[in-house]
């Protein structure tokens, strides 16, 4: 089970004086151990800062970020992290890419060769694991970036709109292979997102960010029964659920 | 599935294939080398239809007679230029590629060197040659100097511009494994760099051969500059030609060097990749 996440009185700005630019806050937000909770909200509204902020890469202005009651001073290192454009480095295959995470860690990379294996295996890429990522495909590319993510065992997840550059058929596979993973591990994840839809499917509760300076409007414990497939998705809660949420953001005056 | 497969063609021999390969790169190339040959034609039949005094302008074919006659000197001169050239030129690298990561990761220096050295960019730098002449005299050292000043800035600059350059998702993905910076440094930091130092390079690579050349133009008493400029003195451009044409070979063959370094080194880059 992963940490617990205390988020108090969060706030960025960023610049100073007159051009100084309030981004984000204040916010105050738990995200108990073992949930996964997706940040929501149009682009700019900075939930990207917020989970910069979360993983201790990123200054917060005002307020504090607690790890099981550990106050996040500097970048957390128990965590697994992904971006919307993946970090693979194109000088290495798909399992040195993996491996760069343990390396970077000090660690071994043949110690873990098993579950490197097993890993790839789970996201579908067998065989993939001595091409290049120009080789590979976009989808297959943000895979390979999940097991780069997920290879030292972390017990917290940030995603930061790891899906957003992907096409429809492919964010939904890779939906259901993230979804699979939390069920069996439970990790607290952090899912960054401007998808509705994607919100409800994935995550135990949706905090939905306001436009900018972004603050946790509202926060919406989603109860559907797992797995979410596609027969929960065409069911009348999930349709119910995902009106409620454009109701907001329709009131916020973005959509 | 016997079947099928007997039926098929044998695979051909490595030397077979091989042989198929250049074929197809001479048929490939063949506007190329028609152009080439055409244009050393057109100059030869030139001279002779227009009756062009061989001592403004030779035929390529008595350049070839009169600097083969010269062969042992004109390779004496290709080696004692070439020696300068790929002195300085890995001069330049060995302290240019540092002094770009120190400008990259230090702001004081990218506050105060930085500028400096972007404003420098803009010297002629072969205009010191004079100087470095006057104050060290004929022998190697002063060559090898002007070589490193023409080759040291591009190599520098698209350093400082490579290593300070890395994606915001690639650093901050580096500093969530907590490794610290030498680890980063050889794991992430200085592969991600070496395309943008092999620009540097390349075009480094164009000057060296350049500032050998005019630093012996300007004093020397050996080299294919002083060659070339004892040949148009005495009123031998066929010489001066033949200079001219070892000149361009040292110059493919440090690019070609320098090419080669760059697959071997940067086989992922887009630059190097087939198809």
């Amino acid at each position: 089970m992963g940490a617990t996440i205390e988020i108090r009185s969060l706030a960025k700005t960023f610049g100073v004086g007159t051009g100084a630019v309030h981004a984000f806050g204040p916010v105050d937000l738990t995200i108990h151990s073992g949930s996964f909770v997706s940040l929501l909200g149009p682009s700019g509204c900075g939930k990207s800062t917020l989970m910069l902020m979360i993983a201790g890469l990123l200054e917060a202005s005002e307020g504090e970020v607690f790890f099981d009651e550990e106050k996040v001073a500097a970048p957390r290192t128990d965590i697994g992290i992904m971006f919307q454009d993946n970090t693979l480095v194109p000088w290495r295959t798909v399992e040195g890419n993996v491996a760069l995470q343990l390396e970077l860690r000090g660690l071994d990379p043949r110690a873990y060769a098993a579950r490197i294996r097993d890993l790839l295996r789970s996201v579908r890429l067998e065989g993939f694991g001595g091409r290049h990522p120009y080789e590979l495909s976009g989808g297959m590319q943000q895979r390979a970036a999940f097991c780069q993510a997920l290879v030292h065992e972390p017990d917290t997840l940030l995603f930061d709109e790891p899906l957003g550059k992907l096409d429809a058929m492919t964010r939904e596979s890779i939906r259901t292979d993230l979804q699979t993973l939390w069920m069996k591990q439970r990790p607290t994840v952090v899912f960054v997102t401007h998808s509705i839809e994607e919100a409800v499917q994935l995550s135990s509760t949706v905090c939905v960010v306001t436009p900018r300076p972004g603050r946790i409007g509202r926060t919406i414990d989603i109860d559907l029964p797992w797995p979410r497939d596609l027969e929960v998705k065409a069911s009348p809660a999930f349709t119910h659920y995902v009106r409620e949420i454009q109701g907001i953001f329709h009131d916020y005056g973005v959509l | 599935m016997t079947m099928v497969s007997s039926s098929m063609p044998p695979e051909p021999g490595p030397i077979i294939r091989a042989v198929t390969a250049a074929a197809l790169a001479v048929w490939r190339s063949w506007p190329f080398l028609a152009f080439f040959i055409g244009f050393f034609l057109a100059w030869e039949y030139a001279v002779i239809l227009f009756k062009v005094p061989g001592y403004i302008l030779p035929t390529p074919s008595e350049i070839v007679r009169r600097g083969w006659a010269d062969i042992p000197r004109l390779i004496d001169y290709t080696l004692v230029t070439g020696m300068e050239s790929v002195l300085g030129y890995l001069l330049a690298i060995a302290v240019g590629v540092p002094v770009g990561v120190a400008i990259a990761f230090w702001e004081p220096l990218r506050r105060t060197v930085y500028p400096f050295f972007v404003s420098l960019e803009m010297v002629p730098k072969i205009a010191f040659a004079p100087l470095f002449i006057a104050w060290l005299g004929f022998g190697l050292l002063p060559k090898v100097i002007i070589v490193v000043l023409v080759c040291f800035f591009p190599v520098a600059l698209n350093s400082i511009h490579a290593f300070g350059s890395l994606s915001d998702e690639l650093t901050r993905f580096c500093r969530s494994t907590g490794a610290g910076r030498l680890r980063t440094f050889w794991k992430v930091r200085l592969p991600a760099a070496l395309p943008q130092c092999f620009v540097g390079f390349k075009y480094a690579a164009l000057n060296a051969t350049v500032g050998a050349t005019i630093a012996e133009f300007m004093g020397s008493d050996q080299g294919l500059g002083f060659y070339i400029n004892i040949a148009t003195g005495n009123m031998r451009p066929d010489l001066a030609f033949a200079g001219i044409f070892f000149l361009t070979l040292l110059g493919l063959a440090l690019f070609g060097c320098i090419t080669l370094a760059e697959k071997l080194l940067i086989p992922w880059h887009i630059t190097q990749r087939r198809h």
